[in-house]
């Protein structure tokens, strides 16, 4: 737990710092509204009403691409965004995302700037509280998410199979995990629906089963990016043939950012938003208005080729200054 | 209720059995289902398991209530209480009451749990103090503090004490373990 003179000072410092690197790669800041009428629509994010069919943004995803339509260039934000009841050490309601897009850009480029941002972020966090804080990542590397899932599970998966074909592994998953499940949970007819229900409840269910214990063996100064996802786990990411071209990092075991190079096809990103609506009904969670100011600015100036990165920058300024807990050096007072 | 209303010492009924909730931990991977580790107790059985709820999942409140009562009177056929507030009595048949019989007498508050009404649990105070009515007395001389020997207090529960207590004094005795803690002073 951190005095309030060194959490002001660590905060001014990160932040200053933050911006500088980015800056300094030829990105510009922007600030985009914090009061959104269509938040992005995905499958374990759940917004935070504001007002008649307004919400608090659960990240500046959607209107950073509209700047990008609209030739802005590279950007970056340092964004307060809103995710209803994600409460715990390292989660809270309200957080800062860093995003950044880089166009033209590939998924090397923003990944080398989730280095830099960490290295950044722990020297300055170093040279606030000396050389107690912890080392930063001396190393990155870069695992295939399909070849640990393969690793861990001994399941041969390629990325692209279906609801039936990963049912035996997810039967698997969900008696380790000790959750139960009912008749709903399994689609018997085979559809994209089916195929989306059961990835996102693998990928989650095998996240805290196989992947955090496979990070926390690993050299605590080694960053790992997690890369190739399965399709299905594309979120808003360009499919590389079997895989999504999608990356997550961790830094010590935690997960600080999520990657993409992004997805440029209005058509295929109305589908995708179509399909996790209808994962949302299937789950009862709340229904959001299609993003259609977002989509008729994609059909209409098209996205440039970017790349983009969201990271939580709370959970980065705990981990580089050694805290358990984002409330040891949180600004406010965190029950 | 929706699991992300779970916090700690949250009640549940899970399979017809009241449940409340130990210790928990939300985790959750940044696009994936959030998922609440919990550790349950078992509210009449004290047995305890792990159970994780994945974010989505609605849960059953369980109808519990915990109410003050003390100690009447009882033997093997069942034992007496009154509530505190109302002053009802009810009779508890000796298997819910189970090992905790060998602590009551009389006035001795307790809390009766109750699930959908019905008397499900005995909660007693931590420790209780009592009268030993029986005992030798202790060899004259032997001071030594870890010698013990055998009490009889007010309950009829026979407990280990210090050699140099005597028949009037008052103890204060876990009712966890059953073990002798110290001499009161009166």
């Amino acid at each position: 737990m951190f005095d309030w003179p060194t959490r002001v000072r660590l905060w001014d410092e990160a932040l200053t710092g933050a911006r500088a690197c980015l800056r300094a790669a030829g990105l510009r800041e922007v600030s985009t509204p914090i009061r959104v009428d269509a938040p992005a629509i995905e499958p374990w994010i759940e917004p935070i009403a504001a007002g008649p069919r307004h919400w608090l943004a659960t990240s500046p995803e959607l209107a950073m691409k509209q700047l990008l339509c609209r030739g802005s260039g590279s950007i970056f934000q340092l964004a307060h965004v809103f995710r209803a009841a994600e409460r715990g050490p390292r989660h809270r309601e309200e957080f800062h995302l860093l995003e950044w897009y880089r166009t033209p850009g590939e998924l090397p480029d923003v990944i080398a700037d989730v280095e830099r941002v960490v290295a950044t972020i722990f020297a300055i966090v170093e040279s606030v509280i000396g050389a107690a804080s912890p080392r930063a990542p001396r190393r990155w590397v870069r695992v295939e998410m399909i070849d640990l899932l393969r690793e861990t599970t001994g399941f041969p998966l390629v990325g692209d199979e279906s609801a039936a074909e990963i049912e035996p592994l997810l039967a698997r998953a969900r008696a380790r995990a000790q959750v139960r499940w009912t008749a709903d949970d399994v689609d018997a007819n085979p559809s994209e629906l089916a195929d989306l229900l059961a990835w996102t409840e693998l990928f989650s269910l095998w996240s805290d089963l196989d992947l955090d214990p496979w990070l926390a063996r690993q050299d605590p100064e080694l960053g790992v990016h997690v890369v190739g996802f399965p399709v299905m786990l594309a979120a808003l990411a360009e499919l590389d043939g079997a895989r999504a071209a999608r990356f997550e990092s961790h830094v010590c075991g935690v997960e600080l950012a999520n990657g993409y190079l992004e997805l440029r096809d209005p058509h295929e990103q109305r589908r995708r938003f179509e399909r996790v609506a209808a994962l949302r009904r299937r789950h009862g969670q709340g229904e959001l208005p299609m993003p259609e100011a977002f989509l008729a600015t994609l059909a209409d100036h098209g996205l440039p080729a970017c790349a983009g990165v969201a990271l939580g920058f709370d959970r980065l300024l705990a981990l580089a200054a050694g805290c358990d807990s984002l409330a040891e050096l949180a600004l406010d007072e965190l029950g | 209720m929706d699991v992300s209303e779970l916090k700690k010492n949250a009640k549940l009924e899970i399979d017809g059995q009241p449940w409340m909730v130990t210790d928990y931990q939300f985790v959750k991977p940044g696009k994936g289902q959030g998922l609440y580790k919990c550790r349950i107790k078992n509210m009449i059985t004290g047995s305890v398991v792990d159970r994780t709820w994945r974010s989505g999942e609605r849960l059953e409140a369980a109808d519990v209530e915990s109410r003050q009562f003390q100690y009447l009177f009882g033997g093997p056929a069942g034992y007496t209480f009154m509530d505190n507030a109302s002053y009802e009595q009810i009779e508890l048949q000796p298997e819910l009451v189970g090992d905790d019989y060998r602590f009551l007498m009389d006035q001795l508050g307790v809390d009766i749990l109750f699930f959908k009404g019905r008397p499900v649990g005995i909660t007693l105070p931590s420790h209780v103090i009592m009268e030993i009515v029986d005992s030798e007395p202790g060899v004259k001389g032997d001071t030594a503090t870890n010698v013990t020997k055998g009490a009889t207090v007010t309950s009829g529960l026979l407990v280990q004490v210090p050699i140099f207590l005597r028949v009037g004094d008052k103890i204060k005795i876990s009712t966890e373990s059953g073990n002798y803690v110290e001499r009161v002073n009166s």
